[in-house]
């Protein structure tokens, strides 16, 4: 637990990646931990394609569901362009969990920049403690893309000592009916620290 | 046990236990999920209304036979509702009845940031505000109650991020609550002027009593802290952003805000040195304190748009941010990621032809307002639900000669639903010339797939019956009816020119299912043929996420392309193609 008593964790991506999951998986491993937790999301129009953030706030007591800049322990993000615009939420000792992988916005016209050049250095440059993470790779390797948001929770584990095995695995069960998907669900979650890349 | 639960699945349980039998409204973010957790729970009547208005038309009925009930909708959908929401309050409740309003501070999702607050003030009802997912839960369990017990329709005012906060709640043992039975009382149920000048004293005589109960309700509209050199007075979310900033300060956090408990703030105000009042939007609490002579700052130090956060409640009360923004993206141009219409929808190419037409589009509130976004940017009004019906026909006959012909208002289908149908009903009457595009996707896909009156399911996936959207504009006198399908865009310019050529209204119900709904693929992903592509950029500009600039040439992704074709179509080369099917 943080010395101020709150750990902020921003999760950001493109809608449809499954982050609300992962931040509802975080929220209930830590209620199941006996903590105070608050998360929010905004719904409605950035499902559409647009860019989708997710903060969750865990401590004690937690009063405000908002991280703010410059306030997050942790940036936990799907898509590289997603954890640079984000990157301004981090705290200076904070770390990044950056899955790679990019996902163009939408191109309105030809010769119009749609990502940005050697956006690996840039964050590589600006990140002092940045992790980048083999998360889409490792979904497809376990056949499942889907399961990309709960291997980037294993990786972002690794770090929230707080939080026990038992309850993740509390967590996933109340999320998931089916004894199925809760297994495979877990399987990934345990693959996130091998999808962790050293720089 | 505790639970983790959405602030708008946190209304959901507490109405359940209040004993709630009924509960209406429309889908608008943020407040759909009421409605849908709601559904969750069997013994509750849930149903979908055409619009807000008559959902809370059903549910004073309701209320008048003696059951609780509630209506969700979004801030503006309490416009649509306003006439029987001031009135309600005349007429008072016999079981519970309350109306929530979510707002949309800093406009996540809407086309206005109007502050409701106001129209609990304006109506003259008590209103309670939650400012997380727990007191979501207890306080609706409890507005039912004081809505039985001062006689008045209850505002319960949510905002986006109450709504769609996830928080720790502590679900209760839900309440009896017997039906009280329908009782004829017609000087309070018949609002004659006559009646009506005798109901205005009572609803005066109530706000005294709710007023008074304020006063004294240490539950509702508790105090905190201790310290005299500062008293914050809030509501709300923004209870949380304060008592993080300054843990120790006085707090008098507000849970009833309309009658406002004055005699408690100037109680509260009488012990600490200076009072600020912190809110989100407009300076609803600020004007009332300083009208009551409490001498109080807050709106001067705040801006007056968008929500509040916890750096400007710091930067309000500190003097500035504890957290330091240490990375800069000054240096960095990232290109913005808006919403837009999925691969494969159906609104696609009705706008990329509305745009080659150069013709003149009325919008409306819907997926399809994506449409005005480049580079389909094709159209150029929209204004409220159903209002694109309206404007379309005034347009039509004051645009002058060069819009003769060159205009039509487009609309979706649950939107025309709700309120588009009595401006049709104007077009015809008044023998508008005008063109109406009616976007048939069966469902009301912005907020995410809720059901409607052409849909032919209700809330809970149950058949209902399913009106056509074709017999319904012949039933109010149109004799140009037209349906076609979008995927074909010749087709779809050659009747778009006919009707607009119409001298008399027409209306086309463009018919395709969401794609996104439906999970609809058309086909294999579209293959590109470098040797014959010649780099225009048509196809870039029918604006699907599937297709991409590559060194000056597009690339098809094939992961997120279904097959639609209607890049295929724009491209004069032959360059894109739908491969054949292997062994289908």
């Amino acid at each position: 637990m943080e010395k101020d008593g709150i750990t902020n964790v921003l999760l950001s991506g493109v809608g449809g990646q499954g982050i609300l999951t992962a931040g509802r998986l975080l929220a209930l491993a830590a209620l199941r931990r006996g903590l105070d937790v608050k998360m929010s999301e905004v719904h409605g129009m950035s499902q559409r394609g647009g860019n989708v953030d997710t903060h969750v706030r865990i401590g004690e007591a937690v009063p405000s569901p908002l991280i703010p800049k410059g306030g997050a322990h942790f940036l936990v993000s799907f898509e590289k362009l997603e954890a640079l615009r984000y990157l301004d939420y981090l705290r200076p000792d904070g770390v990044a969990f950056v899955n790679r992988l990019e996902i163009s916005p939408l191109t309105v016209a030809l010769k119009q920049p749609n990502y940005v050049d050697d956006i690996d250095k840039i964050l590589e440059e600006k990140t002092p403690d940045l992790i980048w993470v083999d998360g889409t790779e490792m979904a497809r390797a376990l056949g499942d893309v889907r399961m990309v948001n709960v291997i980037l929770l294993g990786a972002l584990a690794t770090r929230l000592s707080f939080l026990e095995d038992a309850n993740w695995e509390a967590a996933v069960k109340e999320r998931f009916a089916k004894p199925k998907i809760q297994e495979a669900v877990l399987a990934a979650f345990r693959k996130g620290p091998e999808a962790c890349l050293s720089r | 046990m505790k639970q983790l639960m959405l602030g708008n699945e946190a209304v959901a349980r507490g109405a359940f236990e209040a004993g709630v039998a009924f509960a209406s409204g429309y889908p608008g973010t943020p407040s759909t999920e009421i409605l849908e957790y709601l559904a969750q729970y069997e013994n509750v009547v849930v149903q979908w209304a055409p619009n807000e208005k008559v959902g809370l038309e059903v549910a004073m009925g309701a209320s008048l036979a003696g059951v609780r009930a509630l209506v969700a909708m979004k801030h503006v959908g309490l416009n649509v509702a306003a006439g029987p929401f001031f009135s309600a309050s005349y007429m008072g409740v016999n079981g519970g009845l309350v109306v929530v309003s979510a707002d949309d501070p800093s406009m996540h999702s809407s086309q206005n940031e109007q502050d409701n607050r106001w129209l609990a003030k304006a109506a003259k009802v008590i209103m309670v505000e939650p400012g997380d997912a727990e007191e979501a839960r207890w306080m609706t369990r409890e507005a039912f109650a004081l809505s039985e017990r001062f006689d008045t329709p209850v505002l319960l005012r949510m905002t986006t991020r109450v709504c769609h906060q996830t928080g720790v709640v502590n679900p209760e043992e839900p309440l009896e609550a017997p039906a009280r039975g329908y009782k004829k009382d017609i000087p309070k149920y018949v609002l004659l002027p006559g009646h009506a000048r005798l109901r205005r004293p009572k609803v005066e005589e109530r706000l005294a009593a709710a007023a008074a109960f304020g006063d004294e309700d240490d539950r509702w509209n508790p105090v905190f802290g201790g310290r005299a050199d500062l008293g914050i007075v809030t509501s709300g979310v923004s209870f949380g952003y304060v008592r993080e900033t300054m843990p120790t300060a006085s707090i008098l956090k507000l849970g009833l805000t309309h009658p406002l408990p004055l005699e408690r703030i100037k109680r509260f105000a009488a012990g600490v040195k200076k009072v600020v009042v912190v809110e989100e939007l407009d300076p609803y609490l600020e004007e009332q304190v300083r009208a009551a002579g409490i001498d109080a700052t807050g709106h001067s130090l705040r801006p007056y748009s968008g929500e509040l956060n916890l750096t400007l409640v710091e930067e309000t009360l500190l003097g500035k941010a504890r957290d330091k923004v240490t990375v800069s993206l000054a240096d960095v141009d990232i290109p913005p990621r808006p919403p837009t219409l999925c691969p494969g929808c159906g609104h696609r190419p009705v706008f990329k032809v509305l745009r080659d037409m150069r013709v003149h589009v009325m919008g409306d509130i819907g997926c399809y307002t994506l449409g005005a976004l480049k580079p389909l940017a094709s159209m150029e009004s929209c204004l409220c639900m159903g209002g694109s019906v309206g404007m379309a026909e005034g347009l039509a006959r004051f645009g002058g000669p060069e819009l003769q012909g060159r205009v039509v208002g487009v609309i979706g289908d649950s939107t025309f639903f709700h309120s588009g149908i009595t401006g049709l009903i104007d077009m015809v009457v008044n023998g508008s010339k005008a063109t109406l595009l009616i976007l048939d996707n069966g469902t009301t896909a912005m907020t995410g797939a809720q059901p409607h009156p052409g849909s032919g399911v209700n809330i809970r996936g149950g058949p209902s019956p399913r009106l056509e959207l074709a017999d319904v504009c012949r039933g109010v006198g149109v004799k140009r009816v037209v349906v076609v399908d979008p995927y074909h865009m010749d087709d779809l310019e050659k009747v778009f020119e006919e009707e607009l050529a119409a001298p008399e209204v027409s209306v086309i119900i463009v018919r395709a299912p969401c794609v996104l709904n439906e999970r609809v693929t058309f086909a294999e992903p579209v293959e590109l043929d470098l040797e014959l592509c010649d780099k225009c950029g048509l196809c870039i500009r029918v604006g699907c996420m599937a297709l991409r600039e590559k060194e000056g040439y597009p690339e098809v992704l094939a992961d997120l392309c279904n097959g639609c074709g209607v890049c295929v179509q724009v491209c004069r080369e032959g360059a894109l193609k739908i491969p054949e099917k292997v062994g289908a």
